[in-house]
């Protein structure tokens, strides 16, 4: 497929024409991971900052609440602050990254109305944005693991398999709702509801442990649940998340990145029309 | 020698507008239950044929909500056809609307290379092409600067600089436009004349009959979504002005 020819009526293969165009685009992907965080980070020191004290503070908040009522169930090794803070940042990276993804393609409408561009960069480059503001928030999480004691695991620099399959996820629901936020209006509030409820039955705050079977099975059904339970076992070495939970986290991850492909190519002809 | 550039077959494009409280799934569930049927079409583009080659440089007429935006949208890829095929061979240089993806935040040189790798530059190329673009542009005293703190005008000359630095195959222009104050007016009337000489195929819609009838080779009339008349641009002029 060359870039500088264009016939609409040809076959489109759906996986082999996004990642050629991944490719012939990696520029603007670069530069458009670039405006994105240069637009978070310049206007002021306090942009970064936030984006570290943020989690920092919804942790605080989180641990003056449940401090005494969960650090007991915990397994042993196990110090709550770090527990909770790398729960708040796995759960973060997933919410602001699928928010930003889900609204990538709505705010590149001045330019894809006017520029060819495949719709899809953008939400790439959201997920990818959101990746390297999770990286940043491992500082605060390092200090709090050393402060408390917890040790950090040796099976560390494996993150990135995390960080890898935890992207492509949000890629792929990011590319379906997108396509809904732009059809249906109030698509937007039932969307809020799914990801509070997700967030929700993901164990953030509390331990796995102190839920009744039925809820844990529930939780355990949350795709995020496995996502965690692998970026806890790998960062602070806490928790033995088993192979079925890889498999869960790989396969959920993938899947739905392909799906997310598919859905938007099928529908973005008869979407664009209505942006 | 004479290329094919473009080749329009059968082109129409559909615009669903929507009943105005009907972009919910609320009234999807409703209206799937009693099945009246809120949607209007609006057809743009209706069964367009055409194809246009190298050196010609094709002025488009007709009223407002002819089409002539929704062609110049097929021709840059943005909008695809309903029904029917389109097909450009070469590279395009959309000049719709300039400064489409200028960020505000991003200093004049960031700008640049953001728009010049939306309009299909490398990196590299775009990096070497830098202190041209901004010498032509004669903003080099404020390229370090954000871009929010650049007058409309400046911000007009970076995108018209950038946008006309390097001539396509395809050039697609929505009104002539001459930016900047009048010495840089006779300047960029300079490069639209060098662009209309390049030999690129260029499509452009304009109301400003003078214009047309100085740079135009080719006339083409729509009007209600359908073709009228395509011809040479001083038989097109002159109906249209009659019509």
């Amino acid at each position: 497929m060359r870039r500088d020819y264009y016939d609409s009526a040809a076959k489109p293969r759906v996986f082999d024409d996004i990642f050629t165009a991944l490719w012939e685009y990696r520029d603007l992907l670069v530069l458009l991971v670039k405006r994105d965080l240069t637009a978070r980070y310049r206007r002021s020191f306090l942009g970064l900052l936030w984006s570290l004290l943020n989690p920092i503070l919804t942790s605080f908040v989180l641990w003056l609440v449940f401090v005494h009522i969960f650090r007991a169930k915990l397994e042993e090794n196990t110090q709550f602050a770090p527990y909770l803070l790398s729960g708040v940042l796995v759960i973060s990276f997933f919410v602001l990254g699928f928010n930003q993804a889900a609204d990538s393609i709505a705010n590149g409408a001045g330019i894809i109305q006017k520029i060819y561009v495949p719709p899809q960069v953008f939400a790439f480059s959201s997920a990818i944005v959101s990746a390297i503001n999770f990286i940043f928030g491992l500082i605060p999480l390092v200090a709090v693991s050393l402060l408390t004691g917890q040790a950090l695991a040796l099976t560390l620099p494996l993150c990135i398999v995390f960080i890898f399959f935890m992207s492509c996820f949000i890629v792929g629901l990011g590319l379906v709702t997108a396509i809904l936020y732009i059809r249906f209006d109030d698509s937007r509030y039932i969307i809020s509801v799914i990801l509070s409820l997700l967030s929700y039955l993901t164990p953030v705050f509390y331990p796995i442990g102190i839920l009744s079977d039925r809820v844990r099975y529930l939780v355990m059904f949350n795709p995020l649940t496995s996502y965690l339970d692998i970026f806890r076992s790998l960062f602070l070495g806490i928790g033995h998340p088993g192979y079925l939970q890889w498999l869960y986290m790989a396969g959920t991850s993938i899947i739905f990145l392909l799906l997310g492909i598919r859905t938007f190519s099928k529908a973005w002809a008869r979407t664009v029309v209505m942006m | 020698m004479k290329r094919e550039i473009v080749r329009l077959e059968n082109i129409s494009v559909t615009y669903t507008v929507r009943h105005a409280n009907s972009r919910s799934l609320k009234d999807l569930a409703i209206k799937s239950i009693t099945t009246k049927k809120s949607d209007v079409q609006i057809k743009a583009l209706n069964n367009l044929s055409l194809t246009l080659s190298s050196g010609e440089v094709v002025v488009v007429v007709g009223s407002n909500g002819a089409g002539k935006s929704t062609l110049l949208k097929v021709l840059a890829r943005v909008l695809p056809p309903s029904t029917g095929r389109v097909i450009v061979d070469g590279t395009i240089s959309p000049m719709i609307q300039l400064g489409a993806g200028f960020n505000y935040e991003l200093t004049g040189r960031e700008n640049i290379a953001l728009y010049g790798v939306l309009l299909g530059y490398s990196r590299s190329e775009i990096e070497s092409a830098m202190s041209e673009i901004v010498d032509w542009s004669e903003l080099s005293d404020f390229i370090h600067l954000p871009l929010r703190t650049y007058s409309s005008g400046m911000i007009a000359r970076l995108a018209f600089a950038i946008a006309t630095h390097r001539p396509s195959d395809l050039i697609l222009i929505d009104e002539l436009l001459s930016v900047g104050d009048q010495g840089f007016q006779e300047k960029s009337q300079e490069r639209i004349n060098q662009l209309m000489a390049s030999g690129a195929c260029i499509v452009l819609v304009t109301h400003d009959p003078t214009a047309a009838r100085h740079h135009g080779t080719r006339g083409i009339w729509i009007n209600g979504g359908n073709l009228v008349l395509d011809s040479d641009i001083h038989t097109v002029l002159e109906k249209y002005s009659h019509a």
